[in-house]
């Protein structure tokens, strides 16, 4: 019971930092899972999946009823997330923990750098509505670089539990053509059947503990919720420093944690 | 948008999301509560169950968009809805019997 509490806590506090800065909290998740609560690389990104698929369902609900979501292009672009996510999923049950490990190391540091890059500039990336409410009409371009795209960012997903929306978001805004208010809402849209198609085959394989994915997914439901509602009252270059820290920590601990497992 | 903008179609996408993300979440809530007071089997089947219902949530809602492109004799959309689902549900046929 003192488990499920702290894990309600820390899905909690993962989802409110995901929320402010839009990147999900998914990604502090399974580090942690693995690092601080002795749950094997795999079980961690399979039982993750489960959050990532309660915060998509919630927020994309939302930007559906704000008409920012284009449904055609984000269900023809599942089709390849779907894909890559699927058959990455099966393929990680051939990978080593070291291998799933480093992986999400240099994971974390990536997404630490893209999002330092982009400094405090935040509130845009995390859904930002254009200031005359109207969006300007546009024309998806070059489908199969965005369908090559998505077939990676799916991939990714499927291997180690992560919405991918790094990827997709850019693709979207500035090779299709799409804005950037519609590309991320797109992006979010698509998260929930990316996860869904790799968290099945998880679950398949046993790799999502339902005692250990219930309290993580309710800490980071409620969290995602108060972050949204706090996004626009909070300095986010402050929330910023604080998960990139976090994440430069894990990954730095993940690192270290394989030299130990070698050694 | 890529298409004519459609309401109705957006909100009916959104129902399917916002009932799925809700209900998993208080299913998965009773889990955690009855795990506090009823020893056994009980709560983890419930949590289970939860999980389940998360897990089904994306589905549904491709299934529903499918159903809607269809309706609409949107017959490209519905055929790429449509291959969305096989794939997610490959997913259930990749998985069995390993570990």
């Amino acid at each position: 019971m003192l488990v499920s509490v702290l894990l309600a806590v820390v899905g909690f506090v993962a989802g409110v930092l995901g929320a402010l800065t839009g990147i999900g909290g998914g990604v502090l998740l399974t580090p942690i899972l693995a690092l601080h609560f002795g749950i094997p690389i795999r079980e961690a990104i399979g039982t993750g999946l489960v959050a990532v698929i309660t915060t998509s369902a919630a927020s994309s609900s939302v930007h559906l009823q704000r008409h920012t979501t284009d449904i055609r292009l984000g269900m023809t672009l599942e089709l390849a997330t779907a894909l890559g996510a699927a058959v990455m999923a099966y393929l990680a049950g051939y990978f080593n923990r070291s291998v799933l490990e480093g992986l999400f190391a240099a994971f974390l540091a990536y997404s630490s750098i893209t999002l330092l890059s982009k400094g405090g500039k935040l509130n845009e990336e995390s859904g930002g509505w254009p200031e005359n409410g109207e969006i300007p009409p546009y024309q998806p371009q070059r489908y199969p670089l965005g369908l090559g795209a998505s077939l990676v960012a799916g991939g990714l997903s499927g291997l180690l539990g992560i919405g991918g929306g790094p990827i997709k978001v850019p693709v979207m805004f500035i090779f299709m053509n799409v804005p950037l208010v519609v590309a991320t809402a797109t992006s979010n849209f698509m998260i929930g059947v990316t996860a869904a198609a790799s968290a099945i085959v998880y679950y398949r394989r046993g790799d999502i503990l339902p005692g250990i994915a219930a309290p993580l997914a309710v800490g980071v439901f409620l969290g995602s919720l108060l972050g949204a509602r706090l996004a626009p009252r909070v300095h986010t270059k402050v929330v910023m420093y604080l998960l990139v820290g976090i994440m430069l920590y894990l990954a730095g601990h993940l690192v270290s944690h394989l030299l130990r497992g070698a050694a | 948008m890529s298409q004519e903008r459609q309401p109705a179609f957006d909100r009916a996408v959104a129902r399917v999301l916002r009932t799925g993300a809700f209900g998993g979440f208080f299913i998965m809530l009773a889990g955690l509560i009855l795990s506090g007071f009823v020893p056994g089997r009980v709560p983890l089947a419930v949590e289970r169950t939860g999980v389940l219902w998360m897990l089904a949530t994306p589905v549904v809602r491709v299934l529903v968009a499918c159903f809607l492109f269809f309706k609409q004799k949107d017959w490209k959309y519905g055929w790429i809805s449509l291959g969305v689902l096989v794939i997610v549900m490959l997913g259930s046929v990749f998985g069995i019997g390993e570990h």
